[in-house]
């Protein structure tokens, strides 16, 4: 019996479901098209049709994404992506990131960049238009049957993101006409990835993932219409712009590890890290060997290579970061979506085509057959290609082992100190590629003389050599041999880049390019490498805690620091104070006070707050985000690791009205007491000063035998704080009756109920409970001259763009 | 001999010892048995004992967190960590450790979880409120 389901509103996602079999079928008809216009050059109905059928995909493209921002921002529950992705909570920055928080998001972002791109192409490209579109859009197509959804053969084929609620969940409220009414809210976003990195970082890794196809494209293209070597000058500034974009994507990502989330760092060798930058370093080789080909004819089928695995890479990424083969060793990966075999049809495809060309044009290829000069700067570009390769080979196989384990059925972890492994290897790989490209510089094309070559080289290592031994001795990595190294080699590529700079000043502006992405990296890998090996836990915990029998002995200090507020704790050169938090929207910010004083003097020299937050979700407990004070030459980087839980707000607010006045104190103590006696109570001390036979009472007149006597106290507070009291006793027409004094700040209440004569006065003490005193568990981290790093990224990134405007102008022509 | 030649040779011995090296660093997944014969670091597999308490008070000890762990092969382990209380522990599904037995306690130097994830996931919340007046 079919329901009526009241409230729905199923217009958006049958327009979207539309617009995703729109996409595939006119991907599909744009690629076949394409195909044939390669083949029938002298027809140009077939590319009208294939232009259109574009065009068409575009307009598809753009309306999925609509319809599903319309579903997500008006939080339409009903479908299971707003309700799996987004809550009525969100603000609307975040809507935008809940949209490609799921995989099939994720996929349409990839979608939308591949159709910007491909517009490029069509307006650009000339006579490579047919060749290379057939390429991207056959990718386009594989991408929108990610999306479909739709049942082949009893098989589900891609995983749509207009899926009703109902349709994807068995759960008994859905046989409910009025479902909807029920659901209250979204699941949300994760709060890992409620921060503004996850706004732009997507979007930047995506465009750079997406950029890889059109290299690729352009070299199948260029095997299948036997064009060996026009092909190269176009794809050069395409995978300029790929690198650089993919780069400052993986970098973004990585100052989100550093500003949000808590791994306590910038790089963690994370398979999901690795996966994105492994094609980043096969694209990077080929961009420096097929300058090296177009300079000197070598190395040929290294360009072609290099350029086409990028992409099969780029796809072996989205395997192992969506088909969730990385569970057991990742800790943000996708989980299965049921796409595996999918996923794999999509690697195997792309690289079928390219061992497919390949081999099929093996023989046509134009490989010299001449040795290079080993004075050449072809010859050592390839090998430094060659380096980067095998370092891609290493971060490959050990990312990998989970796909291994998979498919032969093993049962082999990874290395239990992950990031010590591949810092191993790909220090020394990094040492070899930044000596190489410091060498390089003083190389030219096709044949160098050594004597000049080693005059030049002389120079640069003297100075690189001192300002080595500076940079080791202030920033304090002399402590491992490989680090110095490391070190040397980076400060020798940057001397030696530098020096091609300043000969750009001179008017060789061509080389500033390659000069200023070199010296880019160069500087973030000296960051790196010294945040890396020097930052320091500073809030070791040395006092606070209960050494565990056997334990502490054992294993390092506690990297967690107990924090009571307003109780100042040193840490470091710091002496820090919880002071209080503050709560606002899900989030609860813990300030923390930072205070530097002089050993000597004892005078403030610094005094700063940090904020860290902590979102106590209902779903997944305590998430910390961190906060960071920034030094020119440091940072200092607080996360609250564990903070009591936030109290409920409803369990206070309850009336009792007619209860015992005294509901709500503990159970009173009563003593005895004469004046100058001293009482301790929970939080101080009370002392009996005096007592008062003429007091008075306001608004109620003394008759003749009544008798009132006040005792006078005073409150001392373990702070400081002095309160006077004065309860009553007063005995009317012989009933006695008291009057209480209460002191709200100390949680106290002081009753005087009776007079034994010769012994005292009674004073009963009644108290509140203490309220639990506040306290957070924190960890600080210092990060040094990490500046570095960031810088380095924005040099580096400049230095591509150069390279792109350089060979953008060759491409049309203007220079040679 | 030609420079392809040499190169060739060299990275075929860099790529062995990247597979030797992969292969010295690379550990088993292993049962709380097995951690008991080895002093070296493994990984173990298995859930968390929801039955029993997690113990973790910061008042004390920010940095001493300590559950029971069920092993693969079904055997109970009392494990330490020498850090605060992951975030989310107790909706883990699975737990893979990183650590050594010292006595009879497993000490973890790393714990990485799996949470229920956000696809196969439980339950549709409902509000009781709305339901009543349908």
């Amino acid at each position: 019996m079919d329901i009526q389901f009241q409230g729905e509103s199923l217009f958006p996602g049958q327009l979207g479901q539309f617009f995703i079999i729109l996409s595939f079928g006119t991907a599909l008809l744009s690629c076949i098209s394409y195909f044939f216009a390669s083949k029938h050059k002298d027809d140009r109905s077939w590319q009208k049709i294939a232009r259109i059928a574009f065009f068409s995909n575009v307009v598809a493209v753009i309306g999925i994404g609509c319809c599903l921002f319309y579903i997500i921002y008006n939080h339409l529950f009903e479908y299971h992506y707003a309700w799996a992705h987004s809550s009525r909570t969100l603000p609307v920055y975040y809507i935008i990131s809940s949209f490609w928080e799921g995989q099939e998001g994720s996929f349409w972002l990839w979608m939308f960049w591949q159709a910007v791109l491909a517009v490029v192409v069509v307006a650009r490209s000339k006579s490579w238009e047919s060749p290379v579109m057939t390429i991207i859009m056959l990718c386009q197509a594989v991408l929108a049957s990610m999306l479909l959804g739709i049942e082949v053969f009893g098989e589900r084929v891609g995983s749509s993101p207009f899926i009703l609620l109902r349709d994807e969940m068995n759960a008994p409220i859905f046989s409910n006409p009025n479902y909807l009414s029920m659901i209250a809210d979204g699941q949300g976003l994760n709060p890992l990835l409620q921060n503004y990195w996850m706004v732009i970082h997507p979007p930047t890794l995506f465009l750079g993932f997406a950029s890889m196809i059109v290299p690729f494209a352009y070299g199948i293209a260029g095997l299948w219409q036997r064009q060996y070597k026009d092909w190269l000058k176009p794809a050069l500034p395409w995978s300029l712009f790929a690198v650089m974009v993919l780069g400052a994507g993986i970098i973004m990502g990585s100052f989100w590890a550093y500003e949000a989330l808590n791994f306590g760092g910038f790089w963690a060798w994370d398979p999901v890290e690795n996966a994105s930058i492994i094609p980043w370093f096969t694209l990077i080789a080929a961009v420096h060997v097929i300058v090296a080909y177009k300079n000197s004819g070598h190395s040929y089928f290294t360009a072609t290579f290099l350029v086409l695995i990028s992409f099969v890479l780029v796809i072996y990424a989205s395997f192992l970061t969506r088909s969730g083969v990385l569970g057991e060793t990742s800790v943000h990966s996708f989980t299965d979506l049921g796409m595996y075999w999918q996923l794999v049809a999509f690697n195997l495809l792309f690289l079928v085509i390219m061992i497919y060309f390949l081999i099929s044009r093996w023989k046509e290829l134009p490989i010299t057959k001449k040795d290079e000069e080993t004075y050449s700067r072809e010859f050592w570009l390839f090998i430094g290609a060659l380096i980067l390769v095998v370092a891609c080979v290493q971060i490959i196989a050990t990312t990998s082992i989970p796909v291994f384990n998979a498919m032969f059925g093993t049962k082999i972890a990874p290395p239990v100190d992950a990031i010590a492994h591949y810092n191993k290897w790909q220090a020394a790989f990094a040492i070899l590629v930044l000596i190489l490209s410091a060498i390089g510089q003083f190389l030219k094309y096709k044949k160098t003389t050594p004597k000049v070559f080693y005059a030049n080289l002389l120079v640069s290592v003297i100075v690189a050599v001192v300002v080595t031994a500076i940079l080791v001795y202030v920033t304090k990595v002399f402590t491992n041999f490989i680090y110095i190294l490391l070190s040397f080699s980076a400060v020798f590529a940057l001397v030696a880049n530098a020096r091609v700079l300043g000969d750009a000043f001179k008017g060789k502006w061509k080389l500033a390019g390659s000069s200023v992405a070199h010296i880019g990296f160069a500087l973030l890998l000296i960051g790196a490498l010294v945040a890396a090996a020097t930052n320091k836990v500073v809030s070791l915990n040395s006092s606070g805690s209960i050494p565990i029998a056997g334990f502490e002995e054992a294993e390092k200090p506690g990297e967690n620091l107990f924090l009571y507020i307003d109780e100042p704790m040193e840490m470091d050169d710091y002496t820090i104070t919880y002071v209080g938090d503050s709560t606002s929207g899900p989030n609860t910010y813990y300030k923390v006070n930072y205070e530097k004083r002089d050993g000597k003097t004892g005078a403030v020299q610094e005094r700063f707050q940090l904020t860290p937050n902590a979102q106590q979700n209902p779903k997944m407990g305590l998430i910390g985000t961190p906060s960071t004070r920034h030094y020119l030459t440091k940072d200092i980087y607080t996360i609250i690791t564990s903070a009591p839980k936030l109290d409920d707000p409803d369990e206070h607010d309850h009336n009792h009205e007619g209860h015992d006045p005294n509901e709500g104190y503990e159970e009173p103590s009563t003593q005895l007491v004469n004046i100058g006696d001293t009482l301790r109570y929970k939080n101080g001390f009370i002392v009996v000063k005096s007592i008062d036979r003429n007091a008075a009472l306001q608004n109620m007149p003394l008759a003749g035998d009544d008798l009132l006597f006040a005792l006078q106290l005073e409150v001392h507070a373990a702070n400081g704080e002095i309160y006077e009291a004065d309860p009553k006793y007063l005995i009317k027409n012989g009933n006695s009756f008291d009057f209480a004094r209460d002191i709200e700040e100390q949680g106290l209440r002081l009753r005087f109920t009776k007079i034994v004569p010769n012994e005292g006065m009674e004073l009963m003490v009644y108290q509140k409970p203490l309220p639990e005193k506040k306290w957070v568990v924190m960890k600080a981290i210092e990060f040094p001259y990490i500046n570095f790093f960031w810088c380095g990224t924005i040099i580096m990134t400049i230095g591509f763009l150069l390279a792109i405007l350089r060979r953008n102008k060759e491409l049309k022509g203007k220079i040679v | 001999m030609k420079k392809g030649s040499i190169l060739g040779i060299i990275i075929i011995a860099v790529a062995i010892a990247m597979i030797v090296s992969i292969y010295t660093d690379s550990s088993t997944y292993a049962s709380f048995n097995d951690a008991q014969k080895t002093e070296s670091e493994i990984h173990v597999v298995g859930e968390l004992n929801k039955a029993k308490e997690l113990h973790y008070k910061p008042i004390e000890n920010a940095n001493y967190f300590a559950f029971y762990m069920i092993d693969n092969d079904g055997t109970e382990c009392r494990v330490v960590f020498n850090g605060s209380k992951p975030q989310d522990f107790e909706r883990s599904e699975q737990i893979v450790l990183t650590g050594k037995m010292v006595g009879e306690e497993f000490h973890a130097s790393k714990i990485l979880m799996k949470c229920p994830s956000k696809y196969n996931q439980d339950e549709v919340e409902v509000t009781e409120s709305v339901a009543s007046n349908v």
